[in-house]
């Protein structure tokens, strides 16, 4: 299959300040990708780079082989789903669904034809002749959907589709997107700031922090075996110790769901103990080093009691690092 | 008195206040004969529009006066559409500055900035010209023109126009079918504003025009030595005035 999707070395900056540090990523064909990091690490200028929309001081993109950097936003085969629907008010569902076709100046029939099949694809059989004034914020971004769809684009990007959207809705929409992309093979490259939400809709996650890409590995490594403290710090893998047996400078990391409390070779205090609703984090004082452990609810322990617990072998992860903790 | 009363009341009160004027100018511009202790006129007849269209010049007067207003507004838009877009953009340095030199030829009175024009207008050679006129309608209509489409420049807009851009249209399909169907609601305001400014324009042309008749030049003597005159000319005068509301008003609306 290939290289669907190759970025090389891009940056972009913007008031002298640089927005993206040379960026690299690159999807394979077909492949479901999520780009995740926290607010202003740089995603949506990536997202817009690609899509022409922003123009980039040096670097590649290629797109299938072929370089996009030259080419104008409408000539790039890349169709793009914002924050917001952002649909024209003055036209139809169908006429927004269908405006790639109208502005590739398609027969006004095959629009028409298009447009009613892509929003049957997203849920919204027979609401092409509403307006869009009328529509709930989930329509709206289907019929954005439809319209990215109704490109026929060789990258569809995402940009944080769901903000907008109550929990139930986004769920709802994260499976929609999921069951097309599948069906159509169509590499995808989708933004979040919510590393679950990362997990859940990439194959592949890259982690964007300071306008880099500092790790791209399927969502289980990046959970469980992050490439560095910054990669630990942003998926949850609070914990960073020494261990007794290893290197005295090595840092040795778990996360805080896989310790398990109740039984194992090592002892310590309870400092802390918050029910959190589904858990009870534990916050564990193991001769001087700090351990936080979720638990089960009805296996949580008071502060102030000692606890055995374990740290099983195969979810210690060693992180690269300078020797400190 | 209930809140729906209430407002109903409120409403004719303030309906009487603008009608009770027109109705007296209409009756007057009829009125051929109306002697002062009577209440209505004794005689009506046509002779106000008459006099208007003979001796005091209408017709001419109605032609200049409507293709300057029309030649204004076309500039103003010309002329206001980028200038606004620039102005609506975020990070414009002295932006404060800009809108305040803008609204400047609107603080002092219009003969007086009238009379600065002539100075330059004929050192240019084109004082007592239509062209000169229309200029100077222009540094009075344009602010209006630039505040009013600004408020359609904006965020939303640009938003739409990525968006369009993104799906592959290229920027004259963008402008067709992205920013002017945005515009309309403004563009319909600002057009009816730049013309009833012009229309209404009256220091400026006397100064300008060096003797060249619009509506208001014409009317204004009448006021003193033929009230019949003067109404008939009024009522032309106001005619323009509804018809752009009236258009103004469906454009906006269509749009929506």
């Amino acid at each position: 299959m290939g290289l669907a999707l190759s970025v090389r070395g891009l940056v972009v900056k913007r008031d002298e300040r640089i927005i993206l540090d040379r960026v690299s990523l690159e999807l394979e064909a077909g492949e479901r990708a999520a780009l995740v990091g926290p607010s202003g690490a740089g995603k949506t200028t990536l997202l817009r780079a690609i899509a022409g929309l922003e123009a980039p001081v040096c670097g590649e993109i290629e797109l299938g082989g072929a370089d996009q950097l030259r080419l104008p936003p409408h000539k790039r085969r890349v169709a793009m789903v914002f924050q917001e629907p952002r649909l024209l008010p003055h036209l139809t569902v169908a006429d927004n669904a269908a405006f790639p076709l109208r502005v590739a100046g398609v027969r006004v029939a095959e629009q028409r034809k298009a447009a009613s099949e892509r929003l049957a694809e997203v849920g919204l059989a027979g609401f092409g002749e509403r307006r869009t004034a009328g529509l709930s914020g989930g329509e709206q971004q289907r019929v954005a959907l439809a319209r990215a769809l109704c490109a026929e684009p060789r990258l569809l990007l995402l940009d944080e589709p769901f903000t907008s959207l109550e929990p139930g809705l986004r769920e709802e929409l994260r499976r929609l997107i999921a069951e097309l992309q599948r069906e159509r093979g169509l590499t995808t490259l989708i933004v979040t700031h919510d590393r679950s939400e990362a997990a859940e809709m990439g194959e592949s996650v890259a982690l964007m922090l300071g306008g880099r890409i500092v790790q791209h590995s399927d969502p289980r490594e990046m959970f469980e075996r992050p490439a560095s403290r910054e990669v630990a710090d942003f998926f949850g893998v609070s914990n960073r110790l020494r261990m007794p047996n290893a290197s005295p400078t090595a840092v040795w990391a778990i996360r805080p769901e896989h310790v398990v409390v109740g039984e194992g070779p090592h002892q310590a205090r309870v400092v802390e103990s918050t029910y959190r609703g589904v858990s009870v984090r534990l916050v564990l004082d193991w001769d001087g080093q700090r351990v936080e452990a979720d638990v089960e609810t009805g296996r949580a322990a008071p502060a102030g009691s000692k606890v055995f617990f374990e740290l099983p072998r195969d979810r210690l992860w060693e992180i690269p690092s300078d020797g400190t903790i | 008195m209930s809140e729906r009363q209430r407002s109903l009341w409120a409403g004719t009160l303030l309906a009487l206040v603008f009608a009770a004027p027109l109705a007296v100018l209409a009756l007057q511009a009829f009125a051929d004969s109306w002697r002062a202790p009577d209440a209505l006129p004794a005689d009506l007849g046509l002779r106000g529009f008459e006099v208007a269209f003979g001796r005091g010049g209408a017709k001419d007067a109605l032609l200049n006066s409507l293709g300057i207003a029309i030649a204004t507004t076309a500039l103003c838009l010309v002329i206001g559409w980028p200038a606004a877009r620039t102005l609506a953009g975020k990070g414009l340095a002295g932006r404060g500055w800009i809108m305040l030199l803008l609204a400047l030829p609107l603080l002092m009175p219009p003969y007086l900035a009238g009379f600065g024009l002539t100075e330059w207008f004929i050192r240019l050679g084109i004082d007592g010209t239509l062209a000169g006129i229309v200029l100077s309608h222009v540094t009075f209509a344009l602010p209006y023109a630039i505040i009013v489409l600004i408020s359609g420049f904006g965020a939303e807009l640009r938003r739409l126009e990525e968006m369009a851009r993104a799906s592959g249209a290229t920027r004259i399909a963008t402008l067709r079918w992205v920013t002017v169907p945005s515009l309309r609601p403004a563009l319909a305001v600002a057009g009816m504003l730049a013309f009833l400014v012009s229309w209404s324009q009256y220091g400026t042309t006397l100064a300008i025009g060096a003797g060249r008749s619009t509506l208001p030049i014409v009317m204004l003597p009448f006021v003193r030595t033929d009230p019949q005159v003067a109404a008939a000319l009024a009522l032309l005068f106001l005619a323009p005035c509804v018809a752009a509301l009236l258009a103004a008003t469906r454009l906006g609306r269509e749009a929506l």
